[in-house]
């Protein structure tokens, strides 16, 4: 049976909830699970303090209720699933390298910040640097399949590496910037200037704004792949899987960068 | 205190039962000289706060692509000697540097270059008139036709194909030409007018460049110490600020500790002010307990708790300060000694009167 933890009340401080996850919590008992400390300040908050537990296997953790202060969710999540019923805060799945992790409820900046495997799945929208590597660090997302069922913020897929992004509303400005490789669908309204800094990698954009003149004219594309990836696609997105169906037009760039990226617009 | 005058002791124990009350207190603004920085992070450690500076979002522009992207920089001394040819990026350069011109003594040929010629002076995407004072070559873009100025530009010193032609293009296939063919080029842009990936685009055009020959950054970094704030929060905590201690150890997210975003979100529930250099006061709306150090002219958005008036480094007391002419510190000797109290000072008071049984780290 899944193991369940209902939020008392709104949360006092910002709870790091990056302890939750199936692997660590194998073995443990409900009272030691009451004891894991949450807290980010100097006052205490304890699981026991924050939620109401429902004894379980870990291999499922379900939270019930949610808050723009549950931080860390899923972070280093390696096995089983978490799912969280509402919303979440700052870096959610991120560095998760496998498992499944799904909001039921919109997510605040860097969700899925540097993951590199398993299924990170949003109902809601997602803030700003999606998939985004965090202060000083190199690479962001590096595997993995990262979908976005409302609308995500700036930045989304920054410095991306490998992995599947697919955003089913809107976009905002410099989408997939510095984009390293890796592929990024948005079936949404995208804002401006996407693939800024991009290097390799593959963006398709269902409803693409006016793109910089630093991305060149490749024409239109034939060739049975995408075909392939559509196949992929479908049990996440018809309407995904139906944009790579399409005819599509091909853009190369960033040719301020190496110009080995692409970005494909309906013909 | 509350309005009423009292004495700085009296003021001290009260800002201290204030901030040690709280859940999580943040050090804001934090605009003094090195030993007030000091002072103050040692304080933010104590009571397990957060802090963050005025100019934080302009610094870390340019820190987060220096960490993530590096970078090749040189100084206003280098770029004086020995740059035979320099572009300016971006509008309010002379704000950011009124004595830019004098600095970087642009009428003069460089002294230490190898051929003695008039040093070439470009600028793309200058303010009003901004051009034409320094003598530059205007390749003109508004604030937002920057970020693809620069990625244009960049594409040509490559030699790449790109969509954009007419009159604008070709002046940067022309600016390319010459930044390719100069010994000592120099790039000079400031934080305060770029965002971040246009810096991350322009550094790329440096290393691009010196494949081939020489070429560097000039960042015209903030004035008034902040970047010597930086650089102390550097050494003593690892991090630049928008750095928390809330678990007793140094965490940095430039997210969550924006102190601005921690108090509108009601995380921050008691704030320390501090800004000795120039009138600046906080921003927020929410009214959260407020204890402020600030020059006598300050006008505060709200009555604060306990407001101590402080002198300003290098005008009422000698400071140490990051000083952007020659980037390193320096001792800013006083201009006009005065007795009034120092940021460093007061803060080593309320971290005195805090209670002594208080979680110390």
């Amino acid at each position: 049976m899944t193991l369940v933890l209902t939020l008392k009340t709104a949360p006092p401080q910002r709870l790091d909830l990056s302890p939750l996850l199936p692997h660590l919590l194998n073995g443990k008992s409900a009272k030691e699970i009451a004891a894991i400390d949450l807290a980010t300040t100097r006052e205490k908050a304890s699981v026991g303090d924050i939620f109401k537990l429902r004894a379980g296997s870990p291999e499922e953790i379900r939270f019930e209720g949610g808050s723009e202060r549950f931080d860390a969710v899923g972070e280093g999540l390696t096995q089983g699933r978490v799912a969280v019923a509402g919303d979440v805060g700052v870096n959610a799945g991120r560095k998760m390298a496998g498992g499944e992790l799904a909001i039921f409820g919109n997510a605040g900046p860097y969700a899925g910040s540097a993951m590199a495997g398993g299924k990170l799945e949003i109902t809601g929208n997602a803030g700003d640097f999606l998939g985004a590597p965090r202060e000083g660090e190199i690479h962001g997302m590096s595997g993995g399949l990262l979908v976005v069922r409302g609308n995500a913020g700036r930045r989304a897929g920054d410095r991306v590496r490998r992995g599947t992004i697919l955003i089913e509303g809107d976009a905002g400005d410099w989408l997939a910037s510095r984009f390293i490789a890796g592929t990024l669908v948005v079936l949404g309204r995208v804002g401006a200037s996407p693939g800024y800094l991009m290097r390799r990698g593959t963006l398709v954009l269902a409803k693409p704004p006016e793109l910089d003149s630093t991305f060149v004219d490749c024409g239109t594309f034939a060739s049975s792949f995408p075909a392939v990836f559509a196949r992929f696609l479908l049990p996440e997105s018809r309407a995904a899987a139906r944009l790579f169906r399409s005819h599509l037009r091909r853009f190369g760039g960033d040719m301020a960068v190496l110009g080995k990226g692409e970005i494909f617009v309906p013909a | 205190m509350d309005g009423a005058a009292v004495s700085l002791e009296t003021a001290a124990a009260k800002a201290a039962r204030l901030l040690e009350t709280a859940q999580l207190p943040v050090i804001a603004g934090l605009g003094t000289d090195v030993a007030g920085t000091r002072a103050a992070i040692r304080l933010a450690e104590k009571l397990r706060g957060a802090y963050d500076h005025l100019a934080s979002d302009v610094l870390l522009r340019d820190i987060d692509v220096m960490r993530q992207a590096g970078r090749m920089v040189t100084t206003a001394n280098d770029v004086r000697l020995r740059a035979d040819c320099l572009l300016f990026i971006g509008p309010k350069l002379s704000e950011a540097w009124p004595d830019l011109a004098e600095r970087l003594d642009l009428s003069a040929r460089p002294r230490l270059a190898a051929e003695k010629a008039p040093r070439k002076i470009f600028w793309l995407g200058p303010g009003r008139g901004e051009a034409a004072a320094l003598g530059a070559t205007e390749i003109a873009a508004s604030p937002a036709a920057l970020p693809l100025a620069v990625a244009a530009l960049r594409a040509a010193v490559l030699d790449r194909k790109t969509r954009s032609d007419g009159s604008s293009a070709q002046k940067l296939k022309d600016l390319a030409a010459a930044l390719k063919a100069a010994h000592f080029g120099a790039v000079v842009w400031s934080a305060e007018s770029l965002d971040r990936l246009t810096i991350e685009m322009i550094g790329g055009l440096v290393f691009d460049l010196n494949q081939k020959t020489r070429c560097s950054n000039l960042p015209l970094v903030s004035g008034l110490n902040a970047y010597g704030v930086v650089q102390t929060s550097g050494w003593m905590t690892g991090f630049p600020p928008r750095t928390g201690f809330g678990r007793g150890y140094p965490e940095h997210d430039t997210w969550r500790f924006d102190a601005m975003r921690m108090i509108e979100a009601g995380e921050a529930d008691a704030a320390l002010w501090i800004s000795s250099y120039a009138t600046e006061a906080p921003k927020w709306k929410r009214q959260v307990p407020l204890i402020a150090l600030a020059q006598p002219q300050t006008r505060l958005p709200y009555a604060p708790q306990v407001r101590i008036d402080v002198g300003a480094p290098g005008r009422d007391h000698d400071a140490i300060e990051y000083s952007r002419d020659i980037a390193t510190f320096t001792l800013a000797k006083a201009t006009r000694a005065s007795n009034a109290p120092q940021v460093a000072e007061v803060v080593a008071l309320i971290d005195a009167k805090l209670a002594k049984g208080s979680e110390a780290c």
